[in-house]
């Protein structure tokens, strides 16, 4: 159950993309052999290509479900990322085919969340400092890498493709910055230990930055799975919109900082140009 | 911007805030503040103030001082708990009732009264003790060697006993704030730690050691923590937001101070930093050593006290006695490369008289309406986290001499 939301996402957001184009559909799918000729592949029903793409990417990273701990999500603004890629693709025949690709990217997010109770442990040089935090987190992320994905095409109608599978994430550089301090009330507070230990007073005015090489414990690898959405507005050009959702925590497994698991998931703007 | 990105835009927050879970019970279990209902507290209290008490997160042991010739019997009380907390009275024969705020407690006789809180979600728990006990008489005269310590109950670092009237009858210090930097520090690591046997007498004497803090110091910009010895309240909980505020300086006392004798023996750090951890040339490191006499109550009855901020500068101090420093015309703290202290690495007697600035009234002096409090440092500016990291101060066989 916990995951309904996301299914729903999941659904809704493809099928918000493809709303302007369902009117459409019903005519192309009468025009025959020729349309699907037409829109289809360089040649016939049943070549391949490339495909090159340019995007704009808006999403983040974010524990799923959010943990209890999460009261609140005060902010969450993407830092505006930009991707740009090319696909090599093959069809099968006039419904199927598939693409293989290497999209490299910039991506950033921004949020600000209010949490009670929320576990952190934290170590340094050896030293460590562990407890229950109360307040405002604000975290800060960019990623940069190449996400190559093997989709399976399915033709929808001479002009829509929607494109499903498994993708692998490499990340060349990641940064991962943060504070923590008192909430909108005044209240931030970090009990140590325990949540009898003893409560350390946490603002505003002297926020609590996280440790500067925070983004070492991020791993260089994820995979998981992309949906994408193509719809030809001319012969070579595509308007696009894909999904992607990390599968794999983004948290090296012995990294004991944060207390849950996050995953990737972002969504993809853009143009194409069909070769 | 196209229609999609507006919908992605939109959904995205919306996916994320649909996700946020039915909140937890709460899983704290403090008393916050403690206030007793009197009907003429000036009765049994030297200070109205004192019926009310707030509760550090570190302190189980609430202890109200009355006066000596006051007789109470049951007092309603009134107990802030953590929101969804649950306060039970425990008998002496291990049973609990719910506390009903208001009702009353039975401080006859200076009796300890139990109490247990349990969190809301029942997951934990805290013991408390409240009572209400005679103000000792105090002599004025003090002679401190420093020689009763032990670690305190975390086992981490030591904690020193002083005279009846300090705040639990212990001497205060820095170290529950290096505790939280330094986690694998061990006890004689702290800034504050005995030194065995190296007093001027063979016997043990205080070490005031200025001591970097380590990586979580750097990112609080903390970075270093002199070494201190003072009389008050240290609460830890301020350590991070407002650090001079920490240190909730002095105890009432009801006798005149005249003159300080401690001796001192001191090893300078050899690199003076400045807050932000950069070498400052040409200034050497300083102890510091301070008596400071104050009026506790403002004209209005509000409770005075001073704290990191004001010690040396707050206007209700009537009398003071100070290590010789340089100072700026406008009377702040001058660093110099030629420090008049006059403490070296070799054990002497310091004298320091107390000067006085404004007159002692000795009624508002026997019902404890001045407090006095001594103050030490390995370095003088450790308060601004600026010194020598290494600088030692070493201090035994302290006296005072009242009027």
């Amino acid at each position: 159950m916990k995951y309904i939301h996301f299914i729903i996402t999941f659904i809704l957001l493809p099928c918000v993309l493809s709303a302007s184009a369902e009117q459409v559909l019903p005519n192309e799918g009468n025009e025959g052999t020729d349309s699907w000729q037409k829109w289809g592949p360089t040649t016939g029903l049943n070549g391949g290509g490339f495909i090159v793409r340019a995007g704009y990417v808006l999403g983040g990273t974010t524990p799923l479900p959010l943990p209890a701990e999460i009261r609140k999500i005060n902010e969450f603004s993407p830092r505006g990322g930009i991707s740009l890629g090319i696909d090599a693709y093959r069809m099968f025949n006039k419904r199927w085919g598939v693409s293989l690709g290497a999209h490299f990217f910039w991506e950033g997010f921004h949020t600000s969340a209010d949490v009670k109770n929320y576990y952190v442990w934290l170590e340094q040089e050896g030293e460590v400092t562990k407890g229950y935090f109360t307040g405002t987190n604000v975290t800060n992320t960019e990623m940069w890498g190449v996400t190559i994905p093997l989709l399976a095409t399915f033709r929808i109608s001479p002009r829509w493709n929607v494109s499903f599978g498994p993708h692998m994430s490499c990340y060349f550089k990641q940064t991962f910055t943060g504070e923590v301090y008192d909430n909108n009330y005044g209240i931030g507070y970090l009990r140590e230990d325990t949540p009898v230990g003893t409560k350390i007073l946490m603002s505003r005015e002297k926020p609590t930055s996280y440790p500067d090489d925070f983004a070492d414990n991020m791993l260089p690898l994820s995979a998981g799975i992309e949906m994408c959405f193509d719809w030809k507005a001319l012969r070579h050009m595509n308007v696009f919109g894909k999904f992607d959702l990390g599968l794999t925590n983004i948290w090296s497994p012995n990294f004991e900082a944060i207390s849950f698991k996050m995953y990737p998931i972002y969504a993809t703007i853009g143009v194409a140009y069909r070769y | 911007m196209n229609k999609s990105s507006i919908v992605a835009f939109v959904v995205i927050p919306f996916f994320l805030a649909s996700c946020v879970m039915s909140e937890k019970e709460n899983t704290e279990c403090d008393i916050e503040e403690v206030s007793l209902h009197l009907d003429s507290p000036s009765d049994y209290f030297y200070h109205d103030y004192d019926t009310l008490k707030s509760v550090i997160s570190t302190e189980t042991n609430i202890v109200f001082i009355i006066r000596s010739y006051a007789d109470v019997q049951s007092i309603p009380t009134t107990l802030r708990i953590t929101n969804g907390a649950t306060v039970y009275t425990v008998y002496d024969n291990g049973t609990e009732t719910p506390f009903l705020n208001g009702s009353s407690i039975d401080f006859s006789d200076e009796k300890v009264n139990k109490f247990h809180v349990v969190s809301q979600d029942k997951m934990w728990s805290r013991n408390y003790s409240i009572s209400v006990v005679h103000d000792k008489p105090s002599d004025g005269n003090l002679f401190i060697d420093f020689e009763s310590y032990y670690l305190d109950p975390t086992g981490k670092y030591y904690v020193w006993d002083g005279p009846d009237f300090f705040n639990d009858g212990t001497w205060k210090n820095g170290n529950p704030g290096f505790k939280i930097c330094k986690s694998s520090a061990l006890p004689m690591d702290y800034p504050t730690a005995p030194a065995i046997g190296a007093g001027p007498d063979g016997s043990d004497c205080v070490k005031l050691e200025t001591c970097d803090t380590g990586p979580f110091g750097r990112m609080a910009n903390m970075r270093l923590a002199s070494g201190s010895m003072f009389n008050g309240i240290f609460d830890v909980s301020n350590a991070l937001t407002n650090p001079l505020k920490a240190t909730q300086l002095g105890s009432p006392f009801i006798h005149k101070p005249m003159q300080m004798r401690i001796w001192l023996r001191y090893e300078r750090g050899l690199v003076f930093q400045d807050r932000n951890g950069a070498v400052v040339n040409n200034v050497l490191d300083e102890p510091d050593i301070y008596l400071v006499f104050y009026r506790n109550e403002d004209a209005l009855g509000n409770k005075i006290v001073l704290d990191g901020s004001d010690v040396l500068t707050n206007p209700n101090i009537v009398g003071m006695g100070r290590l010789p420093h340089h100072f700026n015309p406008d009377g702040s703290d001058q660093l110099s490369n030629n420090p008049i202290h006059g403490v070296t690495d070799q054990w002497q007697e310091f004298i320091i008289p107390i000067v006085y600035t404004a007159e002692v009234d000795p009624t508002i002096l026997e019902n404890k309406g001045y407090s006095i409090n001594f103050g030490s440092a390995s370095s003088w500016q450790g308060a601004f986290f600026i010194g020598a990291v290494g600088s030692k101060l070493y201090m035994d066989n302290m006296q005072l001499f009242c009027e």
